[in-house]
């Protein structure tokens, strides 16, 4: 029987195969970082010193220091530093100090996740009670019982709860929770970064409903917060909280060695340049990590991946792991299974996980020495985040990055200084978006009637006001709106997701045992749960029979096949109003609103490894509509005589695919939120167009910096296509391989940038 | 672009509260008619209207409607609310019993001197306040407006039902004002869920404006729907109160207004200014706080007197539970023996029951007495009374045989039962087979000796 070998010998063996090191497009070895100290403040209670040179901490990081100072002098601060440095004791310690100094004091601390929230629950507690401090603090969540509720809303002390909750069931009830918010004086948002589009659009309103509700007791909380490294953590935090911040980013805490490695799969196909799947690969340097026992996370870039490399891994390590070793973790598992799943991690009874960007957020699955990232992440942020899932706390790591055929993983992993030197990207929130801000404001209206002349942060409201009494859903009188409507509108109103209406999973696999297994929002479940779609779940494959769209249920069976299905979306797109406009040469950019019509039309069926199409059916499913904003560049209609009509379609094609993976970089969003469509002929000005609008209705800020940044995102997808080492194009830059192609989207790039179709 | 504008091209998404109760009244309407409006008969006769206050009347909308649905406002601080009030003689009837029939409720506590949650014992009948609300909503909440806050209450020798009613939601401190100001006269709510829902959403708004208003008094507080969801809970339908009305009480609402159309009424009324609007709930309510006395004399009646014919024997059974529960042992078990005596099919649960509590006072003999004739009853007999007699004989009076042979019996009747449910738990059976061998253990031991 083979020895295990150690990370070390591991590296060895990679440096030493050829075959391996071939294919390492980059190898980065990330040196050890010391430790920055300063020694305890002195106002510090003695309580919570001896307690921490306890725990054997003699002094603290740098960034905790700053962070203690500026709390202390009453301001709002975001503190950014890198996984494991110790950032919560960037608002535990201040927090704690003025909770010894004053029992009545309250704080809230708000989580992205349950997870999070429970996590943060334990480690305060040691903390306290090693403090010996009378300090209550308990989650309020869905979990939390009722007994314990009540006891929260009138003695705790901190308060550890999520947004959702806060939206849902505090603020609707504030009037159970006054004493709490007549105390209330720091407000934590622990992971901020999290709180960009949709989301942190709706959480920004949340905070306003927040601060309304805080100013009617007479308390002004501050507000402190953490981040992971985002390229405006002040902006976003002043942003989401409309308060003046002070940025804390002088991280103190040391790093042990960390190699980052850049793994292109090998050319299978080398004149249409196509590459082995990154799956595939992905998978099998999973394994060899865990066969040595070294435990690992693989990163996959969405559901279906993470199912597709689970069932792989399970099958692989079967007999030499026991089948329960490697598990899947992600969005849609019910929260007692992540919950066990998280454990399992911590506790080592769980050797490989494979996940979604779930697990790019703080939950605490303790320290795992590997990780693999199948496909470019979309983001420097995002791509920090997962790596920061090895190597923790100290000690060598290993980070391994595997590219797929995508134009811009190619891009990436090719110019490894784009990922090294650039700074991460921006988070973005548009907290005025029209629906947002009105959804907000009825729960709001609920929670307290609107005064004349009263704000809500920064937005514009009393037209809103006066269009909701219009819809009889509020009343004025006397210089007040009050909420005059039968509903409990926070209920029809989810921070989460687009369409606001989830469709559940239900398995009917065993009679009389049918069984929730999951959720997902409706216009996923358009491309996902059609009726013969085949739905993973936890490595087990199930065919959707039949998907209730009016009740929003998906019935699906278990089922074992060798093919997953794929389903295609055909849109259609109508310019209402053009905002802004400017114009040079035979192209044109523009920024305004739109409407979308989406369905879904067809399905395929693609087999396993091969990777093969092996037939099709059609989706009945009604249309969806989407009024959203959107940019576009139009090109002069002279250009069809110039190149000719069929050839300038295959251009915009080529360079649509081209800035659907370019585009969503310069913006800081999923691929899924930014979507570009190709027009020979725009129904508005009947010129050839390529469209990039917002996947949310009415926006949220996507198009609009797109708008903005047009020459940039040009002339970065100008790169792409140059340094793409294929002959006439690829998948990996302008999608189609047929001849001219590439030379076709280049064409028509030069004309958007402002020059002439031919090459002079 | 303006925002209106785009407000209104927006509106698909935008998710508008759908008023699925205004939706619920067109397809009322549309059933009766129209009717629901018309029909305004008065069940009750011999009312006594009380001449309102001419003197402070502002500038009121349809004023002289008001004034003939016995209303008049009251001012305070610039805004002035609705006070309807509704007089009835001690005598009236109102269901099965007049109103005078509460003195002797009370006193009825006061001999009786039990203790129970629902006792009046030590209070006077103005010390009542029996209350109702009506909101803008089903959900508690913040927004949730309480637009109605009736009651009916013993005022010398008349039952007074007041309602005072928000015509607008800019008079909530006056409607506070004046409320508080006649109900902190008594000293106890009488309500139908009451506690968690009309209670605190009162709280809830007066949160909001507290420091406008005068404190709310520490009410006692008598529930009546745990009660009747004790009492009924496997024989109604459902435990509401107009079902309870109907099947218990002998009230008959006609043309009743559905408790769920109030929000609607409430909405239009605020467009209309008009009282002929909110008519329909006004009554509503008046009839909710009358029957509420009702029902606290029934309710009361039956805990007291449950010796009485007329009581059903479940009605007694469930009377015997609720006393066990609150400790009260000796009550539940003279009602428990009165069940456990007749022929009702409930007899052998409450010879059951009446074992467990002779069990209690350690009084075995009679304790398997009454279990030893349960078994030889006629009808079915559960196993639990089999494996209560064995555990005495083999805890309590150490005799394995009999103990053994009850176990055996129970488990014969148990696979009996479980093969025609096509249902049997391993664990039951587990438990059965373990004490079978422990008996037995326990029956060689002693041969052996």
């Amino acid at each position: 029987m083979k020895m295990k070998k150690s990370m070390a010998e591991i590296l060895e063996h990679f440096r030493q195969d050829e075959r391996f090191l071939a294919n390492i497009a980059h190898w980065r070895t990330i040196p050890a970082r010391d430790a920055k100290t300063v020694s305890f403040p002195s106002q510090l209670d003695a309580r919570i010193r001896e307690a921490l040179e306890k725990r054997g901490i003699p002094s603290l990081y740098t960034h905790q220091e700053t962070s203690f100072r500026h709390v202390r002098e009453g301001k709002s601060i975001v503190a950014v530093t890198p996984t494991a440095s110790g950032k919560s004791m960037c608002y535990h310690l201040p927090i704690l100090q003025t909770l010894s100094e004053d029992s009545q004091a309250r704080a809230l601390y708000l989580f992205p996740t349950k997870a999070l929230a429970q996590d943060q629950k334990s480690e305060l507690h040691e903390l306290i009670t090693e403090m010996g401090l009378s300090i209550k603090s308990e989650t309020y969540d869905g979990d939390t019982p009722a007994n314990i509720r009540q006891m929260v809303r009138k003695a705790g002390n901190i308060v550890i709860t999520n947004p959702d909750m806060l939206h849902s069931a505090i603020l609707p009830h504030h009037t159970k929770w006054v004493s709490f918010f007549e105390h209330l004086k720091y407000v934590v948002i622990d992971e901020l970064h999290t709180y960009r589009g949709v989301f942190g659009s709706h959480v920004a309103n949340v905070i306003r409903r927040l601060k309304r509700i805080c100013a009617f007791y007479g308390s002004y909380p501050q507000f402190i917060c953490t981040s992971a490294t985002i390229a405006n953590p002040k902006e976003l935090a002043e942003q989401l909280t409309e308060e003046k911040m002070e940025l804390v980013d002088n991280n103190g805490a040391p790093a042990g060695i960390k190699h980052f490695l850049f793994y292109n799969p090998p050319v299978v196909n080398r004149q249409l340049n196509i590459r082995r799947s990154a799956t595939l690969e992905a998978r099998d340097i999973t394994e060899q990590f865990l066969v040595n026992g070294i435990q690992t996370i693989l990163f996959a870039r969405s559901r279906v991946r993470v199912e597709i490399l689970l069932t792989y891994l399970q099958e692989l390590i079967k007999r030499k792991l026991g089948p329960k070793t490697i598990q899947g973790y992600r969005g849609g598992y019910l929260p007692s299974q992540r919950r066990e799943i998280e454990r399992g991690l911590r506790n080592g009874d769980i050797m490989g996980v494979v996940s979604t960007n779930a697990l790019e957020l703080g939950v605490d699955i303790g320290q795992l020495q590997a990780c693999v990232i199948t496909g470019y992440p979309g983001s420097v942020a995002s791509t920090w985040q997962q790596a920061g899932r090895a190597g923790r706390r100290q000690g060598e790591s290993v980070v391994v990055m595997v590219g797929s055929s995508t134009p811009l993983d190619q891009y990436v992993i090719a110019h490894p200084e784009y990922f090294f030197d650039r700074s991460p990207e921006t988070a973005r929130i548009n907290p005025d978006n029209l629906i947002i801000l009105v959804d907000h404001l009825k729960c709001a209206a609920y929670e307290l009637p609107f005064r004349e002349g009263e704000t809500f942060g920064s937005a514009e409201i009393v037209e809103i006001l006066e269009f909701l009494t219009e819809e009889q859903v509020l009343h004025h009188s006397k210089g007040k709106w009050f909420w005059m409507n039968d509903s409990f509108p926070a209920h029809n109103i989810s921070l989460r997701s687009a369409s606001q209406e989830n469709v559940v999973i239900i398995d009917i696999t065993e009679r009389g045992n049918e069984r929730v297994i999951g959720e997902m929002d409706r216009f996923s479940s358009m491309t996902l749960l059609h009726e013969e779609a085949i739905y993973l779940h936890q490595g087990t494959q199930y065919q959707v029979e039949k998907l209730d769209y009016e009740e929003k249920k998906a019935y699906v069976r278990e089922v074992s096949v060798d093919y997953y299905t794929d389903a295609n979306l055909a849109v259609q797109l109508k310019v209402l109003e053009q905002d802004q406009y400017r114009r040079e040469g035979q192209r044109a950019f523009a920024y305004g609103e739109v409407s979308v019509h989406a369905m879904a039309t067809i399905f395929k069926k693609i087999k396993f490894e091969t990777h093969e199409n092996i037939g099709s059916g059609p989706i009945h499913l009604p249309e969806e509509e989407l009024h959203t904003n959107a940019a576009w560049i139009g090109f002069s209609d002279t250009l069809l005589e110039e190149i000719g009509t069929e050839d300038v379609e295959r251009g915009l094609v080529g360079l649509a695919h081209v800035l659907q993976h370019v585009a969503p970089l310069f913006v800081m969003c999923d691929p899924m939120d930014l979507h570009v469509i190709p027009q020979r002929k725009a129904v508005h000005s009947q010129e050839p167009t390529i469209f990039l609008y917002d996947r949310y209705p009415g926006g949220i800020g996507l198009s609009e910096q797109v708008y903005k940044e047009m020459e940039t995102i040009l002339a970065q997808a100008e790169r792409m296509i140059v340094s793409c080492p294929c002959e006439s194009g690829c998948p990996s830059c302008v999608g189609a391989t047929d001849d001219g192609s590439k030379e076709l989207a280049m064409t028509l790039l030069r004309v958007a940038q402002g020059g002439s179709a031919y090459v002079s | 672009m303006s925002l209106k504008s785009k407000l209104q091209r927006m509106k698909g998404h935008l998710s508008l509260e759908n008023d699925k109760s205004r939706e619920a009244e067109q397809v009322q309407a549309a059933l009766q008619g129209g009717a629901a409006e018309t029909a305004q008969t008065d069940a009750i006769v011999e009312q006594e209207v009380q001449t309102p206050d001419q003197t402070a009347q502002p500038d009121i909308p349809y004023a002289d409607r008001w004034q003939s649905m016995q209303a008049r406002p009251f001012v305070w601080e610039d805004e002035h609310v609705m006070i309807r009030e509704v007089r009835y003689p001690l005598r009236q009837q109102h269901g099965a019993y007049s109103f005078a029939q509460l003195h002797d409720t009370i006193a009825a506590w006061e001999a009786s001197g039990r203790l129970h949650p629902l006792s009046a014992a030590g209070k006077r009948a103005d010390d009542l306040l029996f209350f109702d609300t009506e909101t803008t909503g089903l959900s508690g909440g913040a927004g949730n407006t309480v637009f109605l806050l009736g009651y009916s209450r013993v005022e010398g020798e008349e039952v007074v039902v007041r309602q005072h009613f928000l015509p607008a939601p800019t008079a909530e401190v006056t409607l506070y004002h004046s409320f508080l100001e006649q109900a902190k006269q008594s000293s106890h709510l009488v309500t139908f869920n009451g506690k968690s829902f009309d209670w605190p959403q009162v709280r809830t708004r007066h949160t909001l404006i507290r420091d406008q208003v005068q404190a709310l008094p520490t009410f006692g507080h008598l529930d009546l729907l745990h009660g009747a969801r004790r009492l009924w809970k496997d024989e109604l339908e459902s435990c509401r109160l107009a079902i309870i009305e109907q099947e218990k009480l002998d009230v008959y609402r006609e043309d009743d207004l559905p408790g769920y159309l109030a929000p609607v009424r409430y909405f239009d009324f605020l467009h209309s200014k008009d009282p002929d609007v909110i008519q329909g709930v006004l009554r509503h309510n008046e009839i909710d706080v009358l029957s509420l006395i009702t029902l606290y004399i029934h309710v009361s009646r039956l805990l007291l007197m449950h010796e009485r014919e007329e009581v059903s024997q479940e009605e007694r059974y469930e009377i015997a539970r609720w006393f066990e529960a609150l400790g009260d042992g000796e009550t539940a078990l003279q009602a428990y023996l009165t069940v456990a005596h007749s022929d009702h099919p409930w007899s052998v649960r409450a010879k059951l029951a009446v074992g467990h509590l002779y069990k209690k006072q350690k009084d075995w003999k009679s304790a398997l007495h009454i279990w030893e004739s349960c078994m030889s009853s006629p009808g079915y007999v559960p196993e639990e009374v089999y494996i209560e007699a064995a555990k005495l004989y083999e805890h309590q009076l150490k005799d394995w045989e009999k103990a053994l042979h009850y176990t055996r019996l129970a488990y014969e009747q148990w696979k009996k039962r479980g093969s025609l449910l096509r249902n049997r738990s391993k664990a039951e059976e587990l438990a059965f087979q373990k004490r079978i061998e422990r008996l037995e253990a326990k029956e060689d031991m002693r041969g052996m000796l």
